[in-house]
């Protein structure tokens, strides 16, 4: 202990150093401690054997012995029986990184009857013996450091349970488009309960409005009444239309949904949530394009309607349509707007709707105005077909829009052609078609704050991660799925709410829910309920709770993650993470630093070390000896290397980098001039 | 492999890349019996390779790294590495699958992954994790990252010095290592099998194989990767800092001129479609050049920038803004510079001028283009595993079922059915498993 | 190999999932640092606190190193702006007590950065060696303990 902390009367400077007077523990009285050799790449370097004699003075080590493998089956039996026949309360494994052996020492921990808690790991080899096996001595006192830092932290330790919760078998799908449809029907076939709740009246958002889709061709209505076909069928769904949720409440594993289906207000339990809730479209200002300026100027979906309508013949507005101009990007990919973001589908829409009209219509002229067309994957075959049917692509800049006027009744579009070397084009069509984007939903406010989803900087629903936790939310047991999240299409859309309908599926399998107790804890003592921790959790894992007269922060066990973040903030520090306590971190640092009595015969250990280490380059192909008695005591570059001993270049370069991977030389500064690096031979 | 492991699954996945872990783990998690089969001596697939990753430029081992052990550790996942499917057969409902371990002339019970083997080996191979930029020994771990971490001998490459056995402490090396015939029965299986790369070899005009200095992308994520093979950024043609780097887009994707050049098969034919997925590398890479070389100059030639998921757009717009230099132009040719320099020559139209350019470059990266590896389908004798046209794996219920194939209760994952990035590959997994989940759930009540 | 008379001592506060592993590669590829660098892995480099850091100092360290996760963070994408926020608290304190803020540093380390890790320290040793040892500023100003 350090001389100042005795001194128990001064004054703090400040609260972030107040002392938790809670939480108070039994120390662990009968500890073992296992090092590891690990056939030598432990003890090579670290003096194990005198430290397993020094570690056995310690004071509560029962135990203490040095392994060849602590990880082979014999050893791990062996500890079970020491655990047994010595009671021993906790145990210290010396060995390699936490990463890859915690949970065989947990398990032989379960095993042998003591809580798997109950077990530090402390990592001597990536962190000690390798990483230092230039110098032996010095590995053998960090080893030495690390291992009583093990101890005193076991010392400390808790046995914990894991946490384990209810779950409801039963899924709220908010959203009935396709995305919230086709999860309904997966999570139901896994053995959930699925109520889907839709705001309109019919099922199938936005698809159940389309004709015909790309990549198959089938038509939208077509899809969807086959998919309701197939709800219909399967009695765990049960379907809400015309319903509002109006309140969420509960968390993981037990959310109450309060929904209102026209006058009736319906209260529903379920262990998780998938919010489905689509996308809206662009609507193009006034003005934008001549939108609303001029007849001829409307939307792809207000063309895809009358494409669908349309019977032999092209006609709007009583004028027979016989060119087209597609303008794309419209509210999309703005630099200084407010949709920055590339609306994904737009692009293989708009040539989907192209290739439907000359394949229903004859003689229809069509102009894509674009900026990068974006057919990405196998729709790239889409814009193949609409080249061929001699579709005229325009490229357009941001900087530089197309403009549409109305001149003598013709709809008149004039651009910048980036693909003909800016030239200037002018023409007239009988229809602009503005190939808009997709934007968050306006209502997609009121699902975010009743179920407390973020939004990120494009407005739509986040995910915590894109590639580690794509459909997770913040809130655990709320999850997203299709475009609420960003635009997609209809494959990708039900591929995100069918992984979300696996990961809900996960949690909900057994009806019951076993979490890691590694959370936080408030001390009840000293918590004032500041809302410093509250305001600071992302997981929205701290409540207030009345306790002994005084309000208090509560955490919710089966939200927190444990990630600590509440703990600095603390003024009365009154909030830990169970297993990273001021105690078990405290003590570690004073591990360190207690001063080792180590035998200091290492001199000679340490020539041999050396020596032993020594790359012979008998045997290793003769380009490498070339490479040595070349560079001797010399440093050199790759191209005055390979002049010298006439060998090209790229293959010098090849076995010098691999020299230098092995050890055998290594880079002596950089010429900058040159930009070559120049190597030596590694003593 | 584990000799008391049950032969009878819930699931056999096929491939542990990214995809093949995240439906491993679903179903795993949902207490399903796993069986992941790897052909490679580690899981981990492309992903394990790169750098960092998009849009967020997150290192890829980070995310990588962690599921790959999950993978490993899992108690209802065994792992079959370095194993070939040979047969799989649909009776009576569930499939009968016959598998091939090839040896690997290391016990996997007793390597303890500490490399002693390797640094005493004196026979020097192509490293391929390294894209064959580097050397490594014929006994080696596959890759630092790798899991297991279990060294491997290319015995076709082996000098039986038996350097190695002698340093081994835990006397792990076995010479004389046999293959092994493994009989599993699964309900269901799962394709993950990934993808192939574009050989860039089959574009020659971009000197790829003569030039030592023109490289292809997996090649340049694998030089600016923390765990890279030299000691710095550089070319491998001699060692030297790149000051002027080029990109070709589109290398092997969106071309149906490549059958006639060379007038070969299946490996190197028309690829008619966008790989998806090169576009966001490429812009990828120059961001981290650009960190990594502040003063380097680099060009990306493209037809079209396809930015289109969540954070590309912006992701595309961050490059530009940091000076990467974007060419609307279609690349004709490299060729060397005439003065042994090392550096290239590229000759390209540029749209925005309709004028034949020349211009010198001292590194140039082919961002090659995904074609489809499903060489897996001729392992399914009584049934067909059906192909699209181009030949991945058939969806056959695109829109509403992505993962459901042409043979009932075999499902596809990632890469596999079609380019994706790493974030689409996920989506896509897990819903193969979902798919897998309910199929199987038939099975078991 | 030159001898230095005095070898800074650091405490290194690494994150389990991500600067951890990154540390780990470093021995896994003999890329050797200094052997007075000692780490602790806890979650999240945002649940630091400051006592911990000044207790470390407290103890005899002369510099405490923050291998944080940076945008890597699976917890919070607000992590950097947390952990910053940590060492200017910690470092109100440390300038009451009269050390050198400069010893405490922070650096996004990622799961495969084992030279970018083993620079940083080497770069923070030079610094903390010109500083000299803690005992120095500890003894100077005898500060108030923590209570
Ligand atoms: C240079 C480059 C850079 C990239 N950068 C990014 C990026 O920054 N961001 C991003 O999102 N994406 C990026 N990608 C894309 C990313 O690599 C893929 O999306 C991802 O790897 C696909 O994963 P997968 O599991 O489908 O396929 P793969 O990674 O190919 O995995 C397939 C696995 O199956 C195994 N296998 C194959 N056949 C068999 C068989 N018959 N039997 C058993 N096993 C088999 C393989 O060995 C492999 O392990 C990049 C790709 C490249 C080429
Ligand atoms: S540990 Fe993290 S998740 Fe748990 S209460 Fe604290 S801030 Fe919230
Ligand atoms: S085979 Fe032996 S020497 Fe090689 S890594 Fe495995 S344990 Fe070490
Ligand atoms: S993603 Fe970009 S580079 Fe790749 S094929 Fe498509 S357009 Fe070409």
């Amino acid at each position: 202990m350090s001389p100042l902390n005795d001194d128990k009367d001064s004054i703090t400077s400040s609260f972030y150093l107040t002392k938790q007077t809670s939480f108070r523990i039994a120390m662990k009285q009968r500890i073992g401690v296992y090092i590891c050799h690990c056939g030598g790449n432990i003890s090579d370097y670290v003096d194990v054997e005198q430290l397993s004699k020094l570690i056995a003075n310690e004071d509560n080590v029962v135990i203490s012995k040095d392994v060849m493998f602590a990880c082979s089956d014999s050893t791990q039996k062996d500890m079970v029986q020491d655990i047994n026949d010595q009671k021993l309360d906790a145990i210290v494994v010396a060995s390699c990184t936490p990463k890859l052996h915690t949970h065989t020492f947990r398990n032989v921990a379960i095993r042998a009857g003591l809580n798997p808690y109950n077990y530090t790991q402390v990592n001597v080899r990536e962190q000690c013996s390798w990483a230092h096996s230039d110098k032996p001595m010095d590995a053998t006192i960090k080893a030495y450091g690390l291992i009583r830092a093990g101890i005193n932290r076991v010392k400390y330790s808790e046995a914990l349970e894991n946490i384990e919760i209810t779950a409801q078998k039963a899924v709220g799908v908010i959203g009935a488009g396709i995305s919230g449809m086709r999860a309904a029907v997966d999570l139901a076939r896994m053995g959930n309960h699925v109520y889907l709740i839709e705001k309109e009246a019919n099922v199938g958002g936005r698809v159940a409005e389309s004709g015909k889709l790309f990549m198959t061709g089938e038509n939208g209505k077509d899809v969807i009444d086959r998919l309701y076909k197939r709800i219909k069928e399967i009695p765990e769904i049960t379907v809400f239309t015309n319903a509002n949720l109006d309140k969420v409440s509960g968390s993981i594993g037990d959310f109450t949904l309060e929904v209102s289906v026209k006058d009736e207000a319906l209260k529903l339990n379920v262990g998780a949530v998938l919010v489905t809730t689509g996308f809206d479209f662009y609507q193009p200002k006034e003005g934008e394009y001549g939108y609303k300026l001029s007849d001829n100027v409307i939307t792809l979906q207000q063309f895809n309607k009358l494409i669908e309508t349309s019977n032999d013949k092209l006609v709007y507005n009583g004028n027979a349509i016989k060119s087209v101009a597609y303008i794309y990007c419209v509210g999309s990919r703005q630099s200084k707007g407010e949709n920055k973001y590339c609306s994904r589908q737009c692009c293989s829409a708009a040539i989907h709707s192209s290739l439907n009209v000359h394949e229903k219509f004859s003689g229809v002229k069509a102009f894509h105005l674009y900026r990068d067309i974006r057919t990405y994957g196998k729709q790239e075959l889409l814009y193949t077909e609409s080249s061929r049917k001699g579709d005229i692509y325009i490229k357009y800049e941001e900087k530089e829009p197309p403009a549409v006027e109305v001149k003598n009744n013709k709809t008149v579009i004039t651009v910048k052609d980036y693909l003909t070397y800016k030239k200037e084009l002018s023409f007239d069509v009988d229809l602009v078609v503005l190939v808009t984007g997709m934007v968050p939903r306006s209502d997609s406010n009121d699902i975010s704050s009743k179920l407390k989803i973020p939004t990120g900087s494009d407005r739509f629903f986040n995910e915590i991660h894109p590639k580690l936790k794509p459909v997770e939310t913040v809130i655990k047991g709320v999850y997203i799925g299709g475009t609420c999240q960003g635009p997609k299409n209809i494959t990708e859309s039900v591929q995100s709410s069918l992984a979300a309908a696996s990961k809900i599926n996960t949690i909900l399998r057994k009806g019951t829910l076993e979490l890691e107790p590694i959370v936080a804890r408030v001390n009840a003592e000293t918590c004032l309920w500041c809302e410093k921790c509250a305001a600071v959790c992302e997981y929205d894992a701290i409540k207030p709770i009345e306790s002994n007269g005084k309000m208090i922060a509560q955490v919710n066990t089966s939200t927190c993650v444990g990630c600590g973040i509440c703990g600095p903030v603390c003024p009365s520090n009154s909030i830990e993470i169970v297993q990273f306590t001021d105690n078990e971190i405290e003590s570690m640092i004073d591990g360190f630093m207690e001063k080792a009595e180590i035998n200091t015969k290492q001199d000679s250990q340490e020539n041999e070390i050396s020596s032993g280490k020594q790359i012979k380059l008998n045997g290793f192909p003769k380009i490498w000896r070339e490479i040595a008695s070349a560079l001797d005591d010399k440093t050199l570059t790759i191209p005055q290397l390979s002049e010298q001993l006439g060998v090209e270049s790229n293959v010098l370069t090849w076995h010098l980098m691999t020299m230098n991977r092995y050890g055998v030389v290594e880079p002596a500064g950089l010429d900058e001039d040159e930009a070559y690096y120049m190597y030596k031979l590694k003593k | 492999m584990p000799e008391n492991i049950s032969n009878k699954y819930d699931a056999v996945v096929i491939g542990g890349g990214i995809a093949g872990q995240e439906t491993a783990l679903n179903l795993a998690d949902m207490d399903y019996k796993v069986l992941l089969v790897e052909k490679e001596l580690s899981i981990g697939g492309k992903m394990i390779q790169l750098s960092k990753v998009f849009p967020t430029l997150d290192c890829a081992a980070c995310i990588t790294t962690p599921k790959m052990s999950e993978t490993a550790r899992h108690p209802n996942i065994t792992l079959m590495l370095n194993t070939d499917v040979i047969e799989t057969v649909k009776t009576n409902g569930h499939f009968d699958i016959t598998l091939n371990i090839r040896p690997r002339y290391v016990d996997e019970a007793l390597c303890t992954g500490c490399q002693q083997c390797e640094w005493v080996c004196p026979k020097v191979v192509e490293d391929s994790y390294n894209s064959n930029m580097v050397g490594r020994k014929a006994i080696s771990i596959p890759f630092s990252l790798a899991n297991p971490k279990i060294a491997a001998i290319d015995m076709e490459q082996c000098l039986h010095c038996k350097k190695c056995e002698k340093v081994c402490v835990p006397k792990a090396i076995d010479y004389n290592m046999q293959p092994k015939r493994v009989n599993v029965e699964a309900t269901s299986v799962i394709v993950s099998t990934g993808f192939n790369l574009f050989k860039p070899k089959n574009k020659p005009q971009y000197g790829y194989g003569k030039y030592p200095n023109v490289i292809d992308a997996m090649q340049m994520d694998r030089l600016i990767a923390p765990t890279r093979p030299y000691n710095s950024l550089l070319r491998p043609g001699d060692g030297k800092v790149p000051d002027n780097i080029a990109y070709i887009l589109c290398t092997g994707s969106r071309d149906s001129s490549i059958e006639n050049a060379m007038g070969c098969s299946a490996e190197c034919s028309n690829n008619p479609i966008c790989s998806q997925i090169c576009c966001m590398y490429s812009i990828k890479q120059a961001q981290l050049l650009m960190g990594a070389l502040p003063l380097a100059d680099i060009t990306i030639y493209y037809m079209d920038i396809r930015a289109f998921g969540k954070g590309y757009e912006e992701f595309y717009q961050q490059a530009k803004s940091m000076g990467v230099n974007f060419i609307k132009g279609k690349v004709a040719k490299v060729t060397p510079k005439e003065d042994n320099s090392g550096n290239l020559i590229l000759r390209y139209e540029d749209v925005a001028t309709g004028k034949l350019k020349e211009v010198k470059h001292d590194l140039v990266v082919l961002s090659v283009g995904v074609l489809p590896n499903s060489g897996i389908v001729k392992t399914f004798t009584n049934q067909k595993l059906e192909l699209d046209d181009q030949r991945f794996i058939k969806q056959v219920d695109e829109l509403v079922s992505p993962s459901l194939t042409s043979i009932e209760g075999v499902f596809v994952a990632g890469t596999a059915a079609g380019p994706k990035d790493i974030p689409d590959s996920i989506l896509s997994a897990g819903s193969a498993a979902s798919e897998a989940a309910s199929y199987i759930k038939r099975f078991s009540n | 190999m030159e001898t230095q008379e005095f070898k800074p001592r650091i405490l290194v506060f690494s994150t389990d999932k991500i600067s951890d592993p990154g540390i780990d590669q470093a021995g896994l590829r003999k890329i050797h640092y200094s052997p007075s660098v000692y780490t602790i892995s806890i979650p999240c480099s945002s649940g630091i606190k400051p006592r911990w850091i000044l207790h470390a100092f407290e103890q005899g360290f002369d510099g405490v190193f923050i291998a944080a996760d940076g945008t890597e963070c699976s917890y919070s994408s607000k992590c950097s702006e947390h952990t910053n926020s940590i060492i200017v608290e910690a470092q109100k304190i440390m300038k009451e007590r009269n050390i050198n803020t400069k010893r405490i540093r922070m650096a996004a380390i990622c799961s495969v950065c084992a030279e970018p890790f083993v620079n940083h320290i080497s770069t923070f040793s030079k610094i903390l060696q010109d500083l000299g040892s803690i005992k120095n500023e500890i003894a100077e100003h005898k500060a108030p303990s923590l209570s």
